[in-house]
């Protein structure tokens, strides 16, 4: 009966010990990693194909009133239920969904992991119908 | 310097408990890699315990399943005060892709209170040190109050 | 009432309670340490065993419903205070302490089965089927290693004994005494087995790894303390740290005594505060050869190999031993 790890244990005596030293360095993560969403309101067109495509169904669309100018759309993302997969990224056609790499989500309340962003969606244009029939631009 | 070493060691010495009520394992395997000589928790005190009543942090990971809700609500009961709940990854707090099916009874919010929730799927391992981190600062909390 | 005083002292302080649990539990720290250095990662600071007895003090104390309650609370304690007993008995590097009379082996061979009863009886009293596994391994483990320990104790003093010319001796005292003469007992050729064997069960009365089979595991939720939580689990650990102090002091003072000389200086304080800085130094090398070293390197071994080894390898070199003593070498 041997004993094959004596020399690995006296020579770890004499060498620095292999930990990271977090949390006082702080670690590089690889270049593509999937962390925490972030949402530009500006380029949404409210599609909804993000809401089709997530599976564990984190994304909601609340819609506002009619009001003169457009219509208040808010999206609201809910990191609770998130399963960082990057299909909502990968789908939308504006480019509006950015996966960062921020990796430390830690909360004590619910409410603080939801990313939301509201914009406002200019209705459609005027169209003028002809009583006599057929369309003409104003 | 005795009333230091008794002042401190309220922060310096939490015991963990670690309870899987269903998960897939993938939070539970990135929970042990803290364990190992590379991320290496013991440097802040924190040691494994095998028995609910020794422990001061319990770390909750998975959607909880009917068939095993008595039993987990059992064990919660057992650890004595003053204790913290930590929540691994998204599958308590909502049950992930789980949602709705005959035997999830996610979100775990309505049966027991939860502290702390770590976000991610799995959460990575120095997320989860964070969690622990302020885990410990919220002990701490309801040690001076009492 | 200057003899009560002085009783009282060597009772309370040194080498009796303050003494014996601040060693005790800084040993504990250090074999942390040690074992987190091989494995080769950052450990916890040298006194976190303080911050954890101080912290289980501080937390709420159970008592389950299907526990016995007077049993259940009195056992750590009786644990304690026998081991604490046990080192009034032990002489430091030649301060003599309080109880030097004839009989001392046998008194300390009998208090040692003391603590590891205390823990099967605070097991038994808890009601949980766990505890009933854990004592069940624990009373196998305490029939495996009593045997080589009673040869060992034998084969020591009547070699000692015959040489001084007294006849069969059981006084550590007279022991030590001999050994300060003529040298330690391990440069005797015929004594030499019987200290590897002592080196043997060391470990399995601490109870570390790769003999921890009754107390500390995650296979059946730590056994016998499976409902202890509060200062009942903190009085055990402090009894854990003790005996680690006691059972390597009593191979000290049984085979290599008299290695370092008693009175360098004149001045008899500062000589006793020599004597005990090279004996626990002492302490501390045989810990980590002892104690850390096969912690570190071995696993965790089942009940029926564990019986298997004791009886077999153990028995053997104190039998050798004894029959070289009896032959006359």
């Amino acid at each position: 009966m041997g004993f094959p790890f004596i020399k690995y244990a006296i020579k770890n005596l004499f060498s620095k010990p292999s930990t990271e030293r977090y949390p006082y360095i702080k670690k590089e993560t690889p270049k593509e990693y999937r962390g925490k969403i972030k949402y530009y309101p500006d380029r949404c067109i409210a599609c909804g194909l993000c809401i089709r495509v997530c599976s564990p169904a984190a994304i909601t669309m609340i819609k506002g009133e009619k009001g003169e100018e457009g219509q208040k759309i808010t999206m609201q993302f809910n990191l609770n239920s998130c399963t960082f997969c990057k299909m909502c990224a990968d789908f939308c056609p504006r480019k509006s969904i950015e996966l960062t790499n921020e990796y430390s989500m830690v909360a004590t309340d619910k409410n603080e992991l939801i990313v939301s962003g509201s914009f406002i969606k200019k209705n459609p244009p005027k169209k003028n119908i002809n009583k006599t029939g057929g369309v003409q631009a104003v | 310097m005795f009333d230091k070493i008794v002042e401190e060691s309220k922060i310096k010495s939490p015991w963990l408990f670690h309870l899987n009520m269903g998960s897939c394992n993938g939070c539970d395997i990135e929970f042990v890699a803290l364990l190992t000589p590379r991320y290496d928790v013991e440097r802040f005190g924190i040691k494994l315990t095998g028995s609910p009543r020794h422990a001061d942090i319990v770390v909750v990971s998975g959607p909880l399943t009917s068939q095993v809700k008595d039993r987990v609500l059992k064990v919660i009961s057992q650890v004595p005060e003053p204790k913290v709940i930590v929540s691994l990854g998204s599958c308590p707090m909502s049950g992930n892709v789980f949602k709705g099916s005959y035997s999830v009874e996610a979100p775990v919010d309505r049966f027991f209170h939860v502290d702390v929730s770590v976000a991610g799927c799995p959460p990575k391992p120095e997320a989860m040190i964070d969690g622990i981190l302020k885990a410990v600062e919220i002990l701490k909390e309801k040690r001076g109050i009492k | 009432m200057i003899s009560i005083l002085k009783g009282l002292f060597y009772a309370l302080v040194f080498p009796g309670f303050l003494f014996c649990t601040t060693i005790g539990l800084l040993l504990l720290g250090i074999d942390r340490k040690l074992v987190a250095r091989m494995q080769n990662r950052i450990g916890p600071p040298v006194i976190q065993p303080f911050y954890d007895f101080f912290k289980l003090a501080a937390k709420e104390r159970i008592i389950p419903s299907t526990a016995s309650r007077k049993i259940f609370i009195v056992a750590p304690i009786i644990g304690l205070l026998s081991i604490i007993t046990i080192s009034l008995f032990i002489p430091i590097n030649q301060i003599k302490t309080i109880f030097n009379n004839y009989a001392d082996l046998v008194v300390i061979i009998y208090l040692l089965s003391i603590p590891a009863l205390s823990i099967v009886i605070g097991g038994a009293s808890s009601g949980s089927p766990f505890a009933g596994v854990g004592i069940s391994r624990e009373v196998v483990l305490m029939l495996a290693y009593e045997l080589p320990l009673i040869i060992i104790v034998l084969a020591v003093g009547w070699k000692i004994g015959v040489k001084a010319g007294t006849g069969v001796t059981f006084s550590l005292a007279n022991i030590v005494n001999y050994q300060v003469k003529n040298g330690p007992s391990i440069s005797i050729l015929s004594l030499v087995p019987a200290a590897i064997a002592f080196l043997m069960i060391i470990p399995c009365e601490v109870g570390t790894t790769p003999f921890d089979i009754a107390e500390a595991e995650t296979e059946i939720c730590e056994g016998p303390f499976v409902e202890y939580g509060g200062l009942n689990l903190g009085l055990y650990k402090l009894m854990q740290g003790i005996k680690i102090f006691v059972m390597i002091s009593l191979f000290i003072a049984l085979f290599a005594s008299g290695i370092i000389p008693a009175s360098i200086t004149g001045v008899p304080f500062i000589n006793s505060l020599i004597a005990i800085a090279w004996h626990l130094i002492f302490v501390v090398i045989l810990l980590f050869l002892v104690i850390s070293l096969v912690r570190t390197i071995t696993a965790r071994i089942k009940i029926e190999q564990a019986f298997k080894f004791f009886w077999t390898y153990p028995t053997i070199f104190s039998l050798i031993s004894l029959i070289l003593v009896w032959a006359g070498l």
